[in-house]
């Protein structure tokens, strides 16, 4: 078990899930810690999605893939963020995505029995739980107007308020995946920002 | 004489790539040994040690990437870079070529392979220095100083010993080209078999030793191989450097900069809302735009 990573799921889960310290401690045992090389498939799509991976430290991909194969990336996982497959989870159901690590990754296992566990001990955590799938529909549904109807800058303006960093870590492509636009649309939208916004000095 | 202690002497790990054309060694930050504290001004190094690069078609490099708050020194060994920049500007570092390139409030530059040695393929040495730059010039005016092996300051050993080739600094009234924020002395120590060089600094400035050639003897007694990275301890005394066979070794030497470190990715910076500041900044186009 690696101390470090369920310390940091712990602080998190303090901080964001109104868990105490003693609270965690009692169920902490259902925990456990996994970590990925960078290119190691975590979810293989038509099995069961079975916990959702909470990172800690590098960074996972969720994508669903189409009849050719192509890739179409559906969500990031930076540090503090989740990866799985919602309804694979809770309906037990063959997931249609693939989780993969983009980078090594550390990783914390959280299963449904975590999740039951939390609910008995804390009634805040239920509660914050809730708040946490609200708030995943409402980033979902964002996400579905979104490509549904807004232009490539609105997206990427979007994207980088949501995940600042992402732009110096992943490369273009799966960024104008993310985003539902060709990589040569995403290079537009940067060449057409910096002309509004660079100021070279000489 | 007194001899300035050595802290350790770090043998080069595994190494890892950055984008597909450099395979480094990581000296600064190391572990908990070294930090971007322990050696600032000199806060990062990338060693390539040598490496035989096969030919290929298209250049091995790293892609568009931006920099934001220190200067970057790019030493070429074995091989050529060749580099471009958001801001039109570009060139070709050659074997024995320095280029200092202070990023400052932005740049946004790829480097690869030069196109003919790509081609033909060939052994790739270099070095890749972050040095960070103070507060007050942090956001200073990006500029390239582009230093050809002739431009600099060379002393030369008694009795034959080699030479010591000035970068930026002094070396005995030797004065390298490179202009620097901080004080900062940056050598390349050329020395025959059995040439005996000293070295004196300010004991507050962090200094190492890269054995970039050949062995060497510090300070009359340890024994150091090459690709093997030397930090002196922060007291008063002279480092004595012998080549025990030919060698060539890079001598840093730099006066601390004093202030808090905030670093992420490609930007180092005071605070942690200058460094969203610069990723707000690069992701807003404010660095320029570099074509792929």
């Amino acid at each position: 078990m690696d101390q470090e990573t369920i310390e940091r799921f712990s602080d998190h889960m303090q901080r964001t899930g109104g868990l105490t310290a003693e609270e965690f401690e009692q169920i902490a045992h259902l925990l456990r810690s996994v970590r990925f090389t960078k290119g190691a498939v975590v979810l293989e799509p038509g099995s069961v999605c079975n916990h959702a991976f909470h990172v800690t430290h590098g960074l996972l991909r969720v994508a669903a893939l189409d009849r050719d194969g192509n890739e179409h990336i559906v969500q990031f996982a930076p540090e503090g963020w989740y990866a799985s497959d919602r309804s694979s989870m809770y309906f037990q159901e063959p997931s249609r995505l693939r989780i993969d690590a983009i980078e090594d990754t550390a990783a914390v296992m959280v299963g449904q029995d975590f999740v039951d566990a939390a609910c008995a001990v804390s009634p805040k955590f239920a509660k914050s739980n809730t708040t946490l799938l609200h708030n995943h529909i409402r980033h979902m549904q964002d996400r579905i107007a979104l490509l549904l109807g807004a232009r490539a800058e609105e997206r990427y303006q979007k994207f980088i308020a949501m995940y600042p960093d992402l732009t110096l870590r992943v490369p273009q492509r799966m960024i104008a995946s993310y985003l539902g636009i060709t990589p040569e649309s995403l290079s537009r939208v940067r060449r057409d920002l910096a002309e509004r916004n660079f100021r070279p000095r000489v | 004489m007194t001899y300035r202690p050595i802290e350790r002497v770090i043998a080069p790990g595994q190494p890892h790539f950055v984008g597909d054309g450099f395979r480094v060694h990581n000296f600064i930050p190391h572990g908990a040994s070294v930090s971007m504290e322990r050696m600032s001004p000199f806060i990062m190094l990338d060693y390539n040690s040598k490496w035989e690069v096969p030919p290929v078609k298209a250049p091995l490099g790293v892609g568009v990437h931006p920099h934001r708050g220190f200067e970057t020194v790019t030493i070429a060994y074995k091989g050529k870079v060749e580099h471009h920049d958001s801001s039109g500007g570009g060139g070709v570092i050659g074997e024995g070529d320095v280029q200092w390139m202070t990023a400052a409030s932005g740049v946004l530059h790829k480097e690869f392979h030069e196109k003919e040695f790509s081609k033909a393929g060939g052994v790739f040495q270099m070095v890749q220095l972050w040095v960070n730059l103070p507060a007050k010039d942090k956001m200073s005016t990006p500029k390239y100083q582009a230093i050809a092996h002739d431009r600099m300051a060379q002393y030369p050993l008694p009795d034959g010993g080699g030479s010591i080739e000035v970068i930026a600094g002094n070396y005995n009234g030797a004065q390298g080209p490179a202009t620097t924020f901080t004080p900062v002395h940056m050598y390349n120590a050329r020395l025959n078999k059995g040439g005996k060089a000293e070295f004196e600094f300010p004991a507050n400035y962090n200094t190492s030793l890269l054995v970039i050639e050949g062995a060497i003897r510090v300070n009359g007694t340890e024994q150091v191989a090459t690709d093997h990275f030397v930090l002196l301890a922060n007291k008063p005394g002279t480092i004595q450097v012998e080549a025990t066979e030919e060698a060539v070794v890079l001598v840093l030497s730099g006066e601390p900069i004093d202030e808090p470190i905030a670093a992420h990715g490609p930007f180092v910076m005071n605070t942690q809302a200058e460094i969203m500041q610069a990723m707000h900044d690069y992701n807003q186009g404010k660095f320029g735009y570099l074509e792929d």
